[in-house]
């Protein structure tokens, strides 16, 4: 400043000598001091301009020196007309100076506020640059070479082109500026000094001249690099979300808070078709406002909300996951997933139902049952558990299973619970079972493992009672069997002492016929024997069944030939049948067997024996033998009266009679087929018989070739 | 003329005893009845005692039974003919009878005809 004053000062000193001192000579070769005076002005003029009024302090000492140079220039004489000048002089300054000052006031306004600005661009920390129409940077901030990279000094009077990556960027921006007069947070990338790219936000106004002619644009940008980054590591987990949204089994859905559908997975599209866009209600639910149960504003609050939701539309329930989602802009939009869990809920509700089907089987069984947990202590009991036991359902939990086993039975329960758990020892297990009075009680238990888990299932039946019923039935049936034995024991001695008797009857008939006697005499004779022969029979049988009641019957087993005992009882028999005038025929083979020879002998006898009793005179009787490799199998048949079809499942019992009057006629027991069926059996074989009533029976039977 | 064959009845009961003698005095020619016995013991005493050709052994008898009877018959005297009679007819008796050494055995009730059979049987045996 002060170098400006001693400057301006020096031009105004040396202007007013040059003045003065061109005035002088001027005034020394003629008497033009009017004309010369003119050169003053120069300094007032330049003086007006600096120093503003302070120019009429100018003006009076150029006066003065006017007025010297006039007293003491030759040509010159000191006249009005100086006076008059130097007047004209101090007042043009003044007018000089006034006008001066006034705009010098004006002028440092502008000063001021210019460097106001300036202060406000060298300090912002946006990036400041003006412009001009061509494209010419014009001013370049310090937040500018900060980022940029470039100074002031390099930058102005470039164009701006340069910077932009996209260099159509610079004519699109100043088209947008031109048109709109503005532009507001527009982005693009700029490239620093090392030719990095800088993402900016840029705002731009336009500048005008006082006539409003558009001169430069300012332009002011911000570094949003970290942002854009920030934001792009967004969008890529978003992309991932969505990605991953996009391959889930589940429905997807995200709408804002204005429940407009932003995003739709594909299972979703899929199934109800591509709605975003639409709204959640109308293109989900076809509703026309949003649903009564929805969860928007809940979730628009910042809550996660799960729930399910059973629609009645389509008799389905969904499992729903509902949570808010912020977006880049800083608005919330609600991410949903849900699962249609229709078939788990119902599959729940069948376990449910099946659960407690048999928790009432549990209850009220009737038997008592329990569950065992690994540690011995029960878990559970059912009522009959409580009447077993006595104790109440809540001192039974938690009681230790050998709690209610008697002290004797201990060791092997335990044996068999822990063969049980291995799958190994039998099904039940009887044991006494301690109850809460100290009685004990015979149980049957039963001890499960439950598949798949670390504990058991005890099922016990009270069997105290049935015990002591199957006590007294072994009593009385040892009872009975001792009877039995002395009832047997009795019928062999009275069989035997009914057979004694016999010997004098028969043995004296026998001495009698030797004597002389009427033909009478012979014919009572005869009478008495064969009467005796029938007791001796029929004692002997009820003799033989009593020893096959008391199993003292072994078989002596020999070989021989079928054939040849067929053709001994036939003979044995031909005098009776011939006698009834019955034909006999066999067909026998000839095979020889291994059994008791007797016994089959007494088979072949009895039957026979009864084909020719109930065949009526002229009858014929067939004996078939059949070699069936490892058995043989044979029938008497005969052309009788037959047995009623209901009978013959009855006729090998002990004295079953078809008809009893017959039975009488025919002097028997029913005791026969019984033999013949026990003997039979002895072997190994099976006897049964088939009869067409009026025309006749066959019996048979089937017995191994070896014993 | 062969010489009569001495028989000793063993039995207890006193009509079986006297039938068997009165049948066997209907062939008084060929056989005599040199005593009687009614049980084992006595039946052992009296073969000792008479030394009889032939005995006839009811089997079942108080004291001592037949089988023992004829055991310790045969044990004095090998050569001893005994002909069993019984009234139980069994297979198994019929096994320890001859087991026990009886040369013949005869179910009751019998008829004077079974007798002599099984006697002539039991001579002819003892002949070959």
């Amino acid at each position: 400043m002060t170098k400006g004053l001693d400057y301006k000062v020096l031009i105004l000193i040396s202007t007013v000598l040059a003045c003065t001192i061109l005035a002088f000579f001027v005034g020394f070769i003629k008497d033009e001091t009017i004309v010369y005076t003119h050169f003053f002005y120069i300094p007032i003029l330049l003086a007006g301009v600096w120093y503003q009024k302070k120019t009429v302090y100018i003006a009076l000492f150029l006066s003065f020196l006017y007025i010297l140079v006039t007293l003491f220039s030759p040509q010159a004489e000191l006249s009005v007309h100086v006076f008059e000048r130097s007047a004209i002089f101090v007042a043009v300054a003044y007018v000089i100076g006034v006008v001066s000052e006034k705009r010098a006031k004006g002028e440092e306004k502008l000063k001021e506020t210019k460097e106001y600005l300036d202060d406000v661009i060298k300090t912002s920390v946006d990036a400041i640059a003006v412009v001009d129409m061509e494209g010419i940077v014009r001013s370049w901030n310090k937040a500018a070479e900060d980022y940029m990279g470039y100074t002031a000094e390099e930058v102005i009077g470039t164009n701006n082109n340069f910077f932009f990556a996209d260099p159509g960027e610079a004519e699109k921006i100043m088209r947008i500026v031109q048109r709109d007069g503005e532009l507001k947070n527009y982005r693009t990338i700029v490239l620093n000094k090392a030719k990095k790219p800088v993402h900016v936000s840029m705002s731009a106004a336009l500048l005008k001249d006082k006539n409003g002619v558009p001169i430069g644009t300012v332009r002011v940008s911000r570094d949003i690099t970290k942002e854009v980054e920030l934001e792009e590591k967004i969008e890529g987990e978003r992309d991932n979300l969505n990605l991953i949204l996009e391959s889930m089994d589940d429905g997807v859905y995200i709408v804002s808070k204005d429940y407009e559908v932003e995003f739709m997975n594909k299972v979703l599209i899929d199934a109800l078709g591509y709605h975003v866009g639409d709204s959640c209600y109308k293109a989900f639910h076809n509703r026309e406002a949003p649903c009564p149960l929805c969860k928007n504003t809940e979730v628009m609050k910042g809550k996660t909300v799960r729930w399910e939701w059973y629609s009645r539309r389509n008799n389905k329930t969904y499992d729903l996951f509902e949570t808010p989602l912020r977006n880049v802009n800083g608005t919330l939009s609600k991410l949903t997933i849900f699962r249609d869990i229709s078939d788990r809920k119902r599959m729940e509700d069948e376990l449910r139902d099946a659960e407690e089907r048999y928790r009432v089987i549990f209850e009220h069984a009737l038997t008592a049952l329990c569950v065992i947990e690994h540690g011995e202590e029960l878990s559970l009991a059912n009522q009959e558990f409580e009447t077993l036991s006595g104790y109440s359902r809540e001192e039974i939990e938690g009681k230790k299973w050998i709690d209610f086993i008697a002290d004797e039975d201990m060791d092997r329960v335990q044996n068999y619970c822990e063969e049980r758990r291995k799958g190994e020892a039998p099904a039940s297990c009887e044991f006494k079972f301690v109850s809460s009075n100290g009685e004990l009680k015979h149980v049957n238990a039963w001890i499960e493992p439950i598949p798949g888990e670390n504990r058991c299932i005890a099922s016990l039946l009270d069997i105290t009672e049935l015990k002591r019923k199957e006590d007294e039935l072994r009593e009385t049936c040892e009872k009975l069997t001792e009877l039995d034995n002395m009832k047997r024991d009795f019928l062999n001695v009275a069989y035997h002492e009914m057979r004694s008797p016999l010997a004098p009857i028969v043995g004296y008939a026998s001495m009698l016929e030797r004597c002389e006697l009427p033909d009478k005499g012979r014919r009572y004779i005869y009478i008495i024997e064969q009467s005796a022969r029938e007791l001796e029979k029929m004692i002997n049988r009820m003799l033989e069944l009593a020893r096959i009641d008391s199993r003292k019957i072994e078989l002596i087993l020999e070989d021989f030939s079928i054939s040849g005992v067929v053709q001994e009882v036939v003979k044995d028999f031909e005098p009776e049948a011939k006698e009834k005038k019955q034909i006999i025929s066999t067909i026998v083979p000839g095979v020889e067997i291994q059994a008791d020879k007797q016994k089959v002998v007494a088979i072949f006898t009895n039957l026979i024996s009864n084909a020719i009793k109930y065949t009526p005179e002229g009858g014929k009787i067939d004996i078939v033998v059949e070699d069936r490799g490892k058995d043989i199998r044979a029938y008497v048949a005969d052309t009788g009266i037959g047995i009623p079809e209901e009978h013959l499942p009855k006729i090998f019992e002990r004295f079953y009679m078809v008809d009893t009057s017959l039975t009488r006629k025919s002097g028997s027991l029913g005791l026969g087929l019984s033999i013949v069926k026990e003997y039979v059996n002895l072997h190994g074989g099976k006897v049964w018989a088939t009869s067409e009533p009026g025309k006749g029976s066959k019996f048979f039977f089937i017995m191994p070739k070896r014993q | 003329m062969e010489e009569k064959k001495k028989i000793l009845i063993v039995e207890d009961a006193a009509y079986m005893r006297d039938m068997l003698s009165e049948m066997l005095e209907q062939e008084a020619g060929s056989y005599e009845v040199v005593g009687f016995a009614v049980n084992g013991k006595e039946a052992v005493e009296k073969y000792k005692e008479l030394k009889p050709d032939i005995v006839t052994m009811d089997l079942v008898m108080e004291v001592m039974d037949g089988i023992q009877a004829i055991r310790e018959i045969k044990k004095y005297d090998p050569s001893a003919l005994v002909i069993a009679i019984s009234a139980l007819g069994t297979p198994e008796q019929k096994k320890a009878a001859l087991n026990a050494g009886a040369e013949e055995y005869l179910w009751k009730p019998f008829t004077i005809k079974n007798l002599f059979e099984a006697l002539e049987k039991l001579l002819r045996k003892r002949e070959e």
